[in-house]
């Protein structure tokens, strides 16, 4: 394997602050409702406290990415280099086919300019030997930049219960899974 | 610096479609092909915003904000137009990065809701607003000035209530505005935190912390009623890093908050009784000897009467009685705290917020120095500190006309109030609480309130007794807002003007919890007709004069550069290490200010140690030891919260668009329990009634909150009018008006209940 960054999600280390998801709309300006890395709370069957548990998320840049393999005119493509699945804009034309196809719903929609658009890993930033927005932003480093070929991921899991299970695709993301601390509750509530 | 253009904003901000047809226009009429093909090449990946292009001009700006965290800013310039901004990278704490807020400051600055230009509304809350020139509005608010002057014998009917919006230091050039124009009546006191820092004046002689970067050293840490993973995101990293070294991390709450999640343990206090809760430890540490006698014996005054005190009316059986929390887990976690040194309490300001707020705080502090934790690395009282805050205030310090006219009698004075008044006249200003804003704007006289200013504040959306607010705003005759946004409280206006964001203008800023200063740069050309504050003040002056020769004695030009240079002096510069302000330009700087707060045992008390009793709290009305204080008796079913969200602070952020798209609406979250026996489900829009007032808002379910508990978040949201301050009363806390000029305000001691809408 060569080198592939991959976002490693550090969920114990998350407090679900929203700035990584913010500090993407800061480099990016995207339009209103339009979101690349989104912050989804646990559900309470993973995790039994109600929005205090996290993954923040955006594209995943997958081995096999399936938004790729859909377009019909080539957008996408995957860098030699470190794999990140980049989408040139200038090519779309707004078919969809890899909104609806992209089980991590990274590809958003744009009413303006009717295309797709996606987190492009701040490829633009990574060239210039920056780190990306979202993991330069992030106040207790729980969203992190890895090479998968160099990384220790013991411990780690791929697919963190919530998060769909695409093996074909292999998504580039790791994730530590948050820990809950003793809860010592009132008697009388 | 360059001049920005209308152009360059729009392309550089989410006008996609204006630049679509713009290139459109270009083709059809050919022109396209006569432009270099640079114009038209087309933005990689994104052509909606922006993307990452190099080649800035950067510029130090800092969230002035009420904040722990007060970040340093680097701001990413190109041709004038501001694109996108970073954390300070030199600043340990904030270490490259903000918070959802600090990353959305662009849209802040760009956002097509600003106050654009001065305005005037034709009858207050009919949002019939007309813009007026600078000249037209500093001459109607002259010549009002100039009125009451003459028919009172005195500025006292110019109140100004202005507090924690924008803590730029020369953002006090506001109070020196109406310092400039005679004796003025101003809203004294905190809304915020001063039963605290009275309480740790009593015991210490002041509020003093250690630096947060230091908590990595503590072995033992309580968050006691403070929510960092929301409020002071970077502090987070030097908890998980204690953790990481083996420290055992406790959180203490009524509500399971995000940082509950991060910790070892929680517990769910009862609210307002966590005085109790630290006298029952403190009982059991006493009982098992864990008292650090020697640390005492040096150091403190008054401890075997406190010890008495505890044998005498605290058990453990009673604490646990009174906070719910389990006598064994007091008991276990009492041995703990005393045996792992050095053991911090980091003591939020929501536990204050209450009846017995300052007497709380007193609890908590002792427990803190009877196990000695005082005055030692990793340990601490930890709450606040103003040691950092020793500027010039030259913006503030401005004399008043000769002959004005004013109070006979001394004035309160905020905890920002660094001013020392030497000789001069026996008048002086007529101060009013800010905590009981509206039934003091309502019963003040001879002068009544006549003209009301606001700065730096949103009084409709952050003070109390709400109802009664909107009625003090119906009797002022004149009332001024200077804000950016068309907020609840513009909405009462007569005549809005457009503040500056803290992009475009110059001052200097510290924090009351790191130890860090950051300059602020101009780092763009204020848009629209935005002025600073004492840009503000120089205009009225240069207006007041030409009316009225000599009835203001503000500067009638301002350099906003020039003026933060005018605040500095020897102590900053020694403090920070600096040989000159300008230094700041290449960045952010820490105080030299020693291993930790207190280590050489100089207490600033009467006696020079730490008093477990102390004669000045008694002398103030309150109990010379840090006794035990019943909370405030319900008068209604339910007990509401209404903290901070990690959205917003006060009444910023939530409005701005980008906010939106993470923040859409309100909610008043509910236990599960509570909502069933009211029939209420998740989502249900629900109705929160007590005699104050009333919310209408969405319901969400959570055992994050207790059963006899409600909690909504304080906020403003621009297209809602959902307003928590309609079921805040004005109840004062115990402590305040010895450091911030009048007491506290007991926000959490409000109840109410709740009903399908």
């Amino acid at each position: 394997m060569g080198k592939q960054l991959a976002f490693y999600v550090d969920s114990d280390k998350c407090m679900g602050c929203f700035t990584c998801a913010m500090a993407c709309k800061n480099q990016y300006h995207q339009e209103k409702g339009v979101v690349w890395r989104k912050i989804y709370p646990l559900a309470e069957a993973i995790y039994p406290h109600q929005e205090r548990a996290w993954y923040s998320l955006a594209c995943n840049h997958c081995e096999n990415p399936t938004c790729l393999e859909v377009c019909p005119v080539k957008a996408y493509f995957k860098r030699d280099e470190d794999g990140i699945v980049v989408h040139e804009q200038e090519k779309c034309i707004g078919c969809g086919n890899c909104i609806r196809s992209c089980p991590y719903g990274a590809p958003q929609y744009n009413p303006s300019l009717k295309k797709a658009e996606k987190c492009s890993f701040c490829w633009q930033r990574i060239d210039a030997g920056l780190a990306p927005a979202c993991v330069l932003s992030c106040p207790v480093d729980a969203i992190q930049m890895v090479d998968l070929d160099q990384f220790d991921a013991t411990g780690l899991v791929q697919y963190a219960p919530g998060f769909p299970k695409f093996p074909a695709l292999n998504p580039s993301v790791r994730f530590r899974l948050p820990k809950q601390p003793v809860v010592v509750r009132r008697e009388d509530t | 610096m360059t001049q920005w253009k209308k152009s360059d904003i729009e392309k550089a901000l989410d006008c996609a479609m204006t630049r679509r047809r713009f290139m459109q226009w270009l083709a059809a009429a050919g022109a396209a092909a006569s432009l270099p093909c640079g114009l038209l090449r087309p933005r990689k990946v994104s052509a909606t915003g922006i993307v990452y292009e190099g080649g800035y001009e950067t510029f130090r700006n800092a969230c002035p904000r009420n904040c722990y965290d007060t970040c340093g800013m680097v701001t990413y310039v190109k041709d004038g137009i501001a694109q996108f901004v970073e954390g300070a990278p030199e600043s340990t704490f904030t270490n490259g990065g903000l918070c959802v807020k600090g990353h959305s400051y662009i849209r802040r600055l760009y956002s097509p809701d600003r106050i654009k230009y001065p305005m005037a509304q034709q009858g207050r809350g009919t949002g019939n607003w007309k813009r007026i020139s600078w000249d037209e509005a500093m001459t109607r608010i002259a010549e009002k000035l100039i009125e009451i002057d003459e028919k009172d014998g005195s500025m006292l009917g110019l109140a100004l209530t202005k507090y924690s919006g924008n803590f730029g230091i020369t953002n006090y050039g506001v109070e020196g505005m109406f310092s400039s124009l005679g004796y003025t009546t101003r809203m004294v006191g905190t809304p915020c935190w001063p039963a605290g820092i009275d309480a740790q004046n009593y015991d210490m002689g002041n509020m003093w912390c250690n630096d947060p970067e230091d908590m990595v050293n503590a072995r033992y840490i309580i968050l006691w009623g403070v929510n960092p993973a929301w409020c002071s995101v970077h502090t987070m990293k030097y908890i998980y890093e204690a953790k990481q070294r083996g420290a055992k991390v406790l959180c203490i709450d009524p509500v399971f908050t995000q940082t509950a999640a991060k910790a070892d343990e929680y517990w769910q206090v009862n609210t307002s009784e966590d005085g109790a809760l630290a006298l029952g430890m403190a009982r059991h540490i006493l009982d098992k000897g864990l008292v650090d006698r020697d640390w005492i014996d040096k150091n403190a005054v008054g401890f075997e009467d406190f010890a008495g005190y505890l044998r005498k009316s605290v058990s453990v059986a009673w604490a646990a009685e009174k906070s719910g929390v389990p006598a064994e887990q007091i008991a276990r976690t009492a041995e703990e705290f005393a045996s792992h040194k050095p053991a911090t309490i980091w003591i939020g300001y929501g536990l204050q917020r209450h009846v017995n707020g300052g007497a709380t705080v007193r609890a908590l502090d002792a427990l803190v120095a009877m196990t000695g934790n005082v005055g030692k690395v990793g340990g601490g009282a930890r709450y606040g500190h103003l040691q950092t805050w020793g500027f010039n205030y030259h913006a503030m310090i401005q004399q008043p006309p000769e002959g004005a006219k004013g109070y006979l009698g001394s004035a309160a004075k905020g905890e920002f109030d660094f001013t020392k008044k030497e000789g001069g006249p026996s008048y002086s200003n007529r101060t009013l609480n800010i905590n009981k804003t509206a039934r003091e704007l309502l019963e003040a006289s001879d002068p009544p309130v006549r003209v009301l200013w606001v700065s730096c504040k949103n009084p409709l959306s952050q003070d109390f007794d709400r109802n009664k607010l909107v009625e003090a705003f119906g009797k002022m005759e004149m009332v001024v807002v200077v804000d950016q946004f068309f907020n609840q409280t513009v909405e009462l206006a007569d005549i809005v003007l457009p503040a500056t964001t803290l992009f475009e203008e110059w001052t200097v800023d510290v924090s009351y919890w790191h130890y860090w200063i950051s300059i602020n740069e101009q780092s763009v050309k204020p848009l629209h007709e935005a002025k600073s504050n004492i840009e503000i003040a120089a205009a009225l002056s240069r207006k007041m004069n030409q009316l009225k020769p000599g009835s203001c004695t503000f500067p009638t030009q301002v350099d906003t550069e020039e003026w933060v240079a005018k605040e500095f002096n020897k102590g900053i510069y020694d403090l920070f290490g600096l040989n000159s302000w300008e230094d700041l330009k290449t960045g952010m700087r820490k105080a030299r200010m020693g291993q930790a707060a207190w280590a050489d045992g100089k207490f600033g008390t009467p006696s020079g140690k730490y008093e477990f009793k102390s004669d000045l709290c008694a002398e103030h009305g309150f109990n010379e030891l840090p006794l035990y204080v019943e909370s405030r008796k319900p008068y209604d079913k339910l007990r509401v919260l209404t903290p901070h969200t990690k959205f917003s602070i006060h009444s910023q952020f939530v409005n701005l668009d980008w906010m939106e798209d993470f923040n859409p609406q309100p909610f008043v979250y509910i236990n599960p329990i509570t909502a069933q026996s009211r029939n209420i489900a998740d989502g249900d829009m629900v109705t929160v009634k007590n005699k104050s007032g009333e919310v209408t808002v969405a319901a969400k379910l959570t055992d994050n909150v207790p059963g006899d508990t409600i909690m909504m978040y304080e906020a403003w949201f621009r297209n809602n009018t959902y307003n928590c301050q309609n079921l805040v009363d004005d109840t004062s806390a115990d402590m305040g008006a010895y450091k911030a000029g009048a007491p506290g305000v007991a926000i959490h001691d409000q109840f109410a209940d709740v009903t399908k809408a």
